[in-house]
């Protein structure tokens, strides 16, 4: 936990707990698993970008708009913004406590939703209307 | 009684830049250029769900030599995230972790990284 001060004392009692044991885990797992599907999505992404970069609407429809290219685009990109989120956290973690660390975070998950937000919209746009 | 001077843990004099330590910084920088860089693609996205105007404009910017410098460097930034991630699952196995080993993993991550950019730009921008 951020707000925690550890004080020699802390140390020394054998009984005392470092933060959330089962966030930090879910955490630790969360980020890992959604790394590891990130490399899928770099695959995407590479073929994607180096097919469409300075195209038109109407090749980036016939492209992205496929559904089996577009969906699991969309939900790769989703899972993005969740390691992402996560990976801020340990930043924050790392440099800002108390209110502060709470506003960042908020910030954070914000930003994060409206990355996923705009660009799962966006695809299932040209997915389903073209 | 005599006070001798407590030693000094070694410092400036005998500091030395780690390839480790560099790669471990270039992890968590490139993880922050990377969340700033989604901003890049979901505005090309939204500008291709708007219309083919916008979609032009956002063209035409990341067609700029700015552009391509900014989309060159997310590539790598791309690619030298991933290596970094690789090497993290390499060491949750607690392998590869004593002296010598870990340099190599370490410098083994941004050579990767490096050519595997200069792969995917020749192949599908300077060439393709």
């Amino acid at each position: 936990m951020h707000d925690q001060v550890i004080t020699t004392a802390t140390v020394a009692d054998p009984k005392s707990k470092y933060g959330d044991a089962k966030a930090s885990t879910r955490h630790f797992v969360t980020q890992r698993v959604t790394g590891a599907i990130n490399i899928l999505f770099i695959l995407f992404l590479v073929f994607i970008v180096a097919s469409l970069a300075g195209r038109g609407r109407e090749e980036m429809v016939a492209t992205l708009g496929n559904f089996w290219i577009g969906i699991p685009f969309a939900v790769l990109l989703a899972i993005v913004t969740i390691h992402m989120r996560n990976g801020m956290r340990d930043t924050l973690e790392d440099y800002v406590a108390g209110g502060t660390y709470r506003l960042a975070m908020a910030l954070n998950t914000l930003f994060s939703a409206a990355i996923a937000l705009v660009g799962v919209v966006s695809i299932l746009k040209l997915v389903f209307w073209g | 009684m005599s006070v001798r001077s407590r030693p000094l843990s070694p410092h400036l004099q005998i500091y030395r830049w780690t390839i480790t330590m560099t790669m471990s910084i270039a992890h968590r920088a490139t993880g922050l250029g990377l969340y700033a860089g989604t901003v890049l693609l979901v505005v090309w996205l939204g500008a291709a769900a708007i219309g083919q105007d916008a979609l032009d404009l956002v063209n035409l910017v990341y067609g700029s030599w700015f552009g391509q410098l900014v989309l060159f460097g997310y590539t790598w930034a791309l690619f030298h995230h991933m290596m970094g991630g690789l090497r993290h699952f390499v060491w949750d196995f607690a392998v590869m972790m004593e002296p010598g080993q870990r340099e190599s993993l370490a410098w083994a991550s941004i050579v990767i990284s490096v050519v595997l950019t200069l792969l995917v730009w020749t192949a599908f921008v300077w060439v393709g």
